[in-house]
């Protein structure tokens, strides 16, 4: 970091007053060198960091030293200077020049902490150095976020917790977005910053190692979910004649390389979505495949189908199969749309038992429905983009069916309800309120990433900006911005004194609420010419950070709303637009009340069908998919089971367990989804365990007839 | 009328390929310790009552999405009513799946011959011998009824499947072998791991279940056997 008063800088500005206090101080500087004291270089600093004026900052200067000097300490570091020219930047009202003159930085508690305890916010990562640069990296962009990227205002809502910036300490790359494997297939591997370039592919093995790098370059330029479409049709013309060993061999490939956290940021395992067909997706249908050498092959992806299919089966094969003890794989997540075409195409039962078999056994798959004639490609935890015209005239050349979501910024919808003491219009206006500042926020991070992106191939964001098909990498014009929610049903809940599932009323309200951010949100984007889209954040963290803050700014009111157990500090929202998790609903209710929500919610929507321990019956359950895709609005459902692994005999059971099943040790993880994806419970904040206590898991339950309590039955 | 004591709506398990609902009956004949209903045996007057009636108004919500409805227990076929209950089901127009431990084949075989079971799953505790039943089942019990309600099964007038709660002590390869060759079922035969988690045996509690793998590979060997 350039800070001058860190002796960074030659001795060179405004030399021609030299009568600095001859101390016999030493200053330890970032520079790991100790210099002599000179006043001069306070003046410096504030002449280039900041707006005063040169007396101002001599006056400054001076004040410091004698502070210094009649402290009598023998040597003193630059922060604590730096501080000590605050201090009096503050004593005369410079508030502006303080602000800019700001030491990004951690106490040195923090750091100690940080390196010795695991970070919670976000359970994908590991605890370890990698991680810990991680998270001391994110601590100074995000402080630098809310002071330089966002202005006061934006960076204010976000810390009262009136909306959540999401990632902010990635803040300078956009959020999520999905790729096509064609443009590898096509350009190769030729990376901005990368010291050799390499040409398409020749072989499927060398495609699959392709993918893995861009994915991991990639990974580094964005915050969130990379996503690729349609993974086994674009393979499939690498896959011609190839046995059933080695096609199996190479789906395990795919998986273990994209499961195991090797070189990933971080230490984190790239978060990866395949999105994978039975039937040819109709907008490839015509489409000329490209195969081995980035050449066309002069067959179209129709002439696919059975290589395509084949290696669907073997990566649900392996996901049947799970990690080398057994546990469910955590990444990449499947993603197997269901369409119109999928129910026309020959064996689709067959797959489709053998998908549910893998969702009974591990969870892994998640099932998309794309009704109608509307094509889906999906990027992050459950961020998925409707194709539209102009996409699908991208689909005749694939490679171009890149997309992103620039940022996502999360409203806590509780608090508008609190403010709004039950009061319609209040609530409703609240509402434009808070969605404005979140535009506002995307205005401010779509201006920062427009600067890094300015800078082109020589720039931060060179990935980004590589161009290789007459536009860059990231289609500015094709990306979204999202405005997230948590906690509908604790806004309704407030406002209305009952939840969402316990009246058919209150339901209704909480449709309302969402039809009428998605009619602000359309509003939005046609005067601001951009693509604001309504997502279900899936608020790993959020839900637990509104409840906290919502806790301590609208307490006792909240004392009443937020879920979870108060006294263990386990507090949460619900997620979204979700019913309470804990409400006894079955799977259908469930499914069909939320997936009233979806049509509503643009950029994906997902309900969970929390398993706990039962594994279901796989015809039962694609029954159940069937129904599900056949008479509901629902956008995709995922079921999720549970798994206890122990790590001294290095076996799964099913269910969550204090000790193994097997060995009776209690060095046991449990596994099961946090929000959009599989993880060890270990690294789960206190909000999202206080929901996994209460989530509703499809027992039965019988009641005793005398106090009312229940009584699980398997 | 029947006291029922438990409702799940919804089941992805009970009953192969369907989406059903479940109902708990009280009371048993049997002790077997692996049980793990046991407070619906022995103290049923503990939980409140759900009126079919109810039950019904709810299934009727769900009727696009209900294949069927699955009357368990406890044991299902001590209640005299059961075939009053059955009817009810099946007039609101659900199709019925009944559990049994195969104790009352004289019920059994009535409601079969007038068509009112849809499906049958049978409870068989193990090998079809005095000591390895009185074992499994925690009492001594007339094997001839039990063979009588396997027999009704394979005259094949309703759909069926034999199911065995396998416990490695009561259970090894061999003994599963013997039952397999017993039953003569084939595929009709499923087997699902014994869960230690509360079973009406304390001691059971420390037994450590078959290997989901071994039990996979168990019911294949079963499944094979003719």
């Amino acid at each position: 970091m350039a800070n001058v008063i860190e002796m960074k800088e030659e001795r060179k500005d405004f030399k021609e007053e030299f009568e600095t206090t001859d101390m016999a101080l030493f200053v330890r500087t970032s520079e790991e060198s100790m210099n002599d004291w000179n006043r001069q270089r306070i003046v410096d600093a504030l002449i280039r960091e900041t707006y005063i004026d040169v007396d101002t900052a001599k006056e400054i200067a001076r004040e410091v030293e004698d502070l210094i000097v009649t402290s009598k300490i023998k040597m003193i570091t630059a922060p604590l200077v730096r501080e000590l020219v605050d201090t009096k930047l503050v004593e005369r009202g410079l508030e502006q020049a303080r602000k800019m003159h700001t030491r990004l930085g951690m106490p040195l508690y923090d750091v100690d902490q940080l390196i010795l305890h695991p970070n919670k916010e976000n359970a994908n990562v590991p605890h370890g150095p990698e991680a810990t640069n991680l998270t001391l990296a994110e601590r100074i962009k995000k402080e630098y976020a809310l002071l330089s990227v966002f202005s006061q205002e934006t960076a204010d809502a976000h810390i009262r917790g009136d909306i959540h910036l999401h990632d902010l300490g990635f803040v300078d790359r956009p959020y999520c977005s999905g790729q096509s494997l064609e443009y590898i297939k096509r350009f190769g591997l030729s990376l901005p910053n990368s010291i050799a370039m390499a040409k398409p592919a020749k072989h499927p093995e060398v495609l699959l190692a392709h993918m893995v790098k861009f994915a991991a370059a990639l990974q580094s330029n964005f915050a969130g979910a990379i996503g690729w479409d349609a993974v086994n049709l674009f393979f499939a013309p690498y896959l011609v004649g190839m046995s059933d060993r080695d096609l199996e061999q190479l789906a395990q490939m795919m998986i273990f390389e994209f499961s195991q956290q090797a070189v990933a940021r971080g230490g984190q395992a790239i978060f990866t979505d395949l999105n994978l067909y039975w039937e040819i997706p109709k907008h490839f249908e015509n489409v000329p495949a490209i195969g081995p050498g980035g050449e066309r092959t002069g067959k179209n992806y129709s002439d696919y189908m059975k290589e395509s299919q084949r290696f669907a089966w073997a990566l649900f094969n392996v996901f049947l199969e799970g990690d080398g003890s057994g546990r469910p794989f955590f990444f990449p997540k499947p993603l197997v749309h269901i369409t119109e075409k999928f129910f026309q195409t020959p064996g689709h039962m067959d797959f489709l038992h053998h998908i549910c078999e893998v969702a009974s056994e591990k969870g892994n798959t998640y099932f998309v429905f794309d009704r109608g004639e509307t094509a889906k490609i999906s990027e992050c935890c459950r961020l998925s983009f409707k194709l539209d015209q102009t996409d699908l005239e991208d689909a005749k050349e694939p490679w171009k069916m890149r997309y992103c979501a620039l940022q996502n910024v999360t409203l806590n919808l509780p608090r508008m309800a609190y403010l709004a003491k039950g009061d319609d219009t209040r609530l409703f206006s609240k509402l434009t309120e808070f969605i404005e500042v979140a535009v506002k926020a995307h205005l401010e991070k779509k201006a920062f990433i427009e600067k890094l992106l300015s800078v082109g191939e020589r720039g931060p964001l060179a990935l980004l900006a590589m161009n290789r098909d007459g536009s860059p990498y990231l289609r500015m014009h094709r990306a979204s911005f999202l405005i997230g929610m948590v906690g509908l049903n604790e806004l309704v809940q407030v406002h209305t004194g009952q939840e969402m599932h316990q009246s058919r009323q209150t339901f209704k309200f909480g449709l309302k609420v969402i039809a009428h951010m998605k009619l602000l949100v359309d509003k939005l984007s046609e005067r601001y010419g951009m693509h604001f889209v309504l997502e279900q954040t899936p608020a790993e963290s959020t839900a637990y950070r509104f409840a906290k803050l919502d806790l301590r700014f609208h307490s006792p009111r909240s004392g009443h709303i937020v879920k979870g157990d108060i006294s263990k500090g386990e507090v949460y929202y619900t997620n979204s637009t979700y019913l309470n998790n804990s409400a006894v609903l079955n799977p259908i209710e469930r499914v069909r009340q939320e997936g009233l929500f979806h049509p509503l919610i643009e950029a994906g929507a997902l309900t969970h069908i929390w398993l706990g321990e039962a594994k279901p019956s796989k015809e039962s359950l694609a029954n159940f998919v069937i129904k599900t895709f056949r008479q509901t609005q629902n956008d995709q459902i995922a079921f999720s089971p549970e798994f206890t692994t122990c790590n001294a005999c290095n076996r799964t059971s099913r269910g969550l367990r204090s000790s193994c099943q097997y060995c009776g040790s209690q060095e046991v993880d449990g596994i099961t989804r946090i929000t959009g994806y599989f993880t060890k419970l270990s690294s789960w904040n206190k909000g999202k365990i206080g929901e996994l206590r209460n989530r509703y898991r499809n027992q039965a339950y019988i009641e005793e007839a005398e106090r009312g309590a229940a009584l699980k039955v398997g | 009328m029947i006291e029922i004591k438990g409702f799940l709506e919804t089941s992805f398990l009970d009953w192969p390929g369907k989406i059903c609902s479940v109902l708990f009956l009280p009371g048993c004949n049997f002790r077997c310790p692996y049980c793990h209903n046991h407070p619906l045996v022995f103290h049923p007057g503990q939980f409140a009552s759900i009126p079919l009636k109810k039950i019904l108004r709810r299934l009727r919500s769900f009727k696009d999405w209900i294949d069927g409805v699955c009357i368990t227990g406890g044991e299902p076929t001590l209640h005299a009513d059961l075939p009053l209950l059955i009817r009810e089901i099946k007039e609101s127009g659900f199709p019925v799946k009944l559990d049994t431990n195969g104790s009352c084949p004289g019920i059994l075989e009535k409601l079969i011959e007038e068509g009112r079971l849809d499906f049958v799953s049978m409870d068989v505790k193990g090998p079809l011998d005095p000591f390895s039943y009185r074992r499994a089942t925690g009492l001594p019990v007339d094997l001839s009824l039990i063979s009588k309600s396997i027999e009704i099964l394979k005259r094949e007038k309703v759909e069926y499947q034999f199911r065995v709660t396998v416990v490695p002590q009561l259970h090894s390869r061999e003994e599963m072998r013997t039952l397999a060759q017993q039953l003569g079922a084939g595929r009709r035969v499923i087997l699902q791991n014994f869960n230690p988690e509360d079973p009406l045996d304390p001691s059971l509690k420390k037994t450590v279940p078959y290997d989901p793998k071994a039990l996979k590979e168990m019911e294949r060997m079963v499944q094979e056997m003719m």
